[in-house]
């Protein structure tokens, strides 16, 4: 069995024309990169009571992943979902693109709107005064784009097997739900038992505990375990986006 | 079954249900190079369906679907394949240019952007985003999109669908000469005059089976070539019994007889009916001819 040879720079020329698109769809980005500065900023600067820059700081690392599930869950959930409607994926399907090219220029979409949206969240925190090292900065960047990999993937399922309106409403469930139960908005410290059983479950948890430790903030667990269970969830995220993509061909 | 190695793709005793009822019953298909099939029938007769699993974007629930020899899932086969599918839409924010760009970078050997816009009738349009684009212009896209990667089969689905007359005759004009340069077409169409204008073979399916299999002319032929109109009083049933008869009816004063020899019929006709009058002979149009099949076809798997 011979392997079909991918034409040079398509990967690339397919990241590049999803980043047009969703640069010439403002109506879409905005909203995804604008929401989790505003959150940090009402919430976290201008509402708490005594401020302190380390309370800014650990909040600073959890709204970084909060910013980064928005562009993953509705680009991916919620936009592949409408493009199947409207017919845009089935000529790719049946072309010789290979499925990861296509995840790819999503991916790279989804990874420009989190960078545009916590680079809003590190401007802010630096008003207020957050004060990080070089490669704290650097650590945390890292982490904030990583994170869209597994609620990418996990949106692709989604959008894969669901309808437009149903994919936005499942979009919406998990971006607040992960993000709650994940300890993004309030510590999981002071979250209820079962919140924090459930958020033990969900990729946002283990990154906004791995945040934490990099800016220095108090944490639960280790952060082995910790990668552990976002690399499983990230493979099993992967399952699911790939299934739902092979899926429809039955 | 033997295996037909020089046709572009195959269907083999295929059979397909989609939610629970039966589309595709034992069908096979070799669609050869070089040549025009044109898969003919009217809606739901499962012309969609076929081009699916050719396309491998449905799989068989019996029988077996090959392109160039291959599972028509795996990009080797499909790079050689160009598609233009019945239901798909184009993105809005994008530009022409810019979406068959985008395309043509999954072949190996695609067409210079500027030669698959003017062969699409479309060179004029390559600056205009998707979004502004009419239901025709959309349409000429799509076939951009299918030729772009210079492909050894295209497989159209109801191409012409939306399209002007002009728009029609161009793309007519420039699917034959795809396969006279040698490439495999098939295309699905219910317009008779459609598959009689650029099919080298036209297969009439209906129910999911194959009724007939031929050239345009065959075919016409196969369902009564002629259309004989007269006012005669003889039975139905009578005329029916006179050489080359197929079909025969009434409509209004007049008496309309399909026959595949319109000679031997008129000169019986004449011999028997001696008030015979306002005898017309024109040749069966297409429809007659596909109205006939079916009703044969339907007959004979009763």
């Amino acid at each position: 069995m011979s392997a079909y040879a991918q034409p040079a720079g398509l990967w690339r020329r397919e990241c590049l024309v999803e980043l047009k698109r969703s640069w010439r769809l403002p109506q879409f980005m905005v909203p995804t990169v604008v929401t989790p500065a505003a959150f940090y900023a009402l919430f976290t600067l201008a509402l708490a009571r005594t401020p302190s820059l380390s309370g800014a700081a650990a909040s600073l690392a959890c709204y970084g992943v909060f910013a980064a599930i928005g562009p993953s869950l509705f680009g991916f959930g919620a936009g592949v979902a409408m493009e199947r409607e409207q017919g845009l994926i089935e000529l790719k399907r049946v072309s010789p693109m290979p499925t990861g090219a296509y995840l790819a220029g999503k991916l790279a979409a989804a990874v420009a709107a989190t960078a545009a949206a916590v680079a809003l969240i590190y401007a802010l925190g630096v008003i207020a005064g957050v004060r990080l090292s070089a490669g704290q900065w650097l650590a945390l960047a890292a982490l904030h784009l990583l994170s869209t990999v597994p609620f990418a993937l996990l949106g692709f399922g989604l959008g894969m097997r669901m309808g437009g309106k149903g994919a936005v409403a499942a979009a919406n469930a998990l971006f607040l739900g992960a993000s709650v139960v994940g300890g993004l908005w309030a510590p999981s410290a002071i979250l209820p038992g079962w919140m924090r059983l459930v958020g033990e479950l969900v990729p946002s948890y283990h990154l906004g505990q791995l945040a934490l430790g990099i800016v220095g903030a108090d944490t639960i667990g280790s952060p082995v375990a910790h990668v552990a269970a976002i690399v499983a969830m990230t493979a099993l995220a992967g399952w699911w986006a790939w299934s739902g993509w092979r899926r429809s061909a039955a | 079954m033997r295996e037909d190695l020089s046709a572009a793709a195959t269907l083999a005793a295929i059979s397909k249900k989609l939610g629970g009822k039966p589309v595709l019953d034992g069908l096979d298909l070799a669609v050869g190079a070089g040549e025009v099939t044109a898969l003919l029938g009217p809606n739901g007769a499962g012309k969609t369906t076929a081009v699916g699993l050719i396309t491998g974007r449905l799989l068989p629930n019996a029988g077996e679907a090959r392109l160039f020899g291959l599972d028509p899932r795996r990009p080797a086969a499909r790079g050689r394949m160009g598609v233009m599918l019945q239901a798909a839409g184009l993105p809005d924010v994008l530009t022409v240019a810019e979406l068959v760009g985008l395309h043509a970078g999954y072949y190996r050997d695609p067409r210079p952007l500027h030669e698959t816009l003017a062969l699409a009738g479309i060179a004029d349009l390559g600056r205009r985003r998707c979004g502004a684009l009419s239901g025709g212009q959309a349409r000429r896209v799509q076939y951009a999109l299918a030729i772009c990667g210079r492909p050894d089969l295209l497989v159209l689905d109801e191409p012409t669908a939306a399209m002007d007359r002009d728009a029609t005759r161009a793309l007519w004009a420039t699917v034959r000469d795809a396969a006279d340069r040698g490439a495999a077409v098939l295309l699905t169409t219910h317009d008779l005059h459609e598959a009689d204008a650029l099919a080298d073979r036209v297969v009439v399916l209906d129910r999911g089976r194959i009724v007939a299999d031929g050239g345009p002319a065959a075919i016409r032929s196969l369902a009564g070539g002629s259309v004989v109109r007269c006012r005669t009083e003889l039975p139905l049933g009578r005329l029916l019994m006179l050489p080359g008869v197929r079909r025969a009816e009434r409509e209004g004063a007049d008496t309309r007889i399909a026959t595949g020899d319109a000679v031997a019929t008129v000169r019986a006709l004449l011999a028997v009916d001696g008030a015979l009058a306002d005898l017309r002979v024109a040749d069966a149009a297409l429809e007659d001819a596909m109205a006939t099949l079916l009703a044969d076809g339907r007959r004979a798997a009763a």
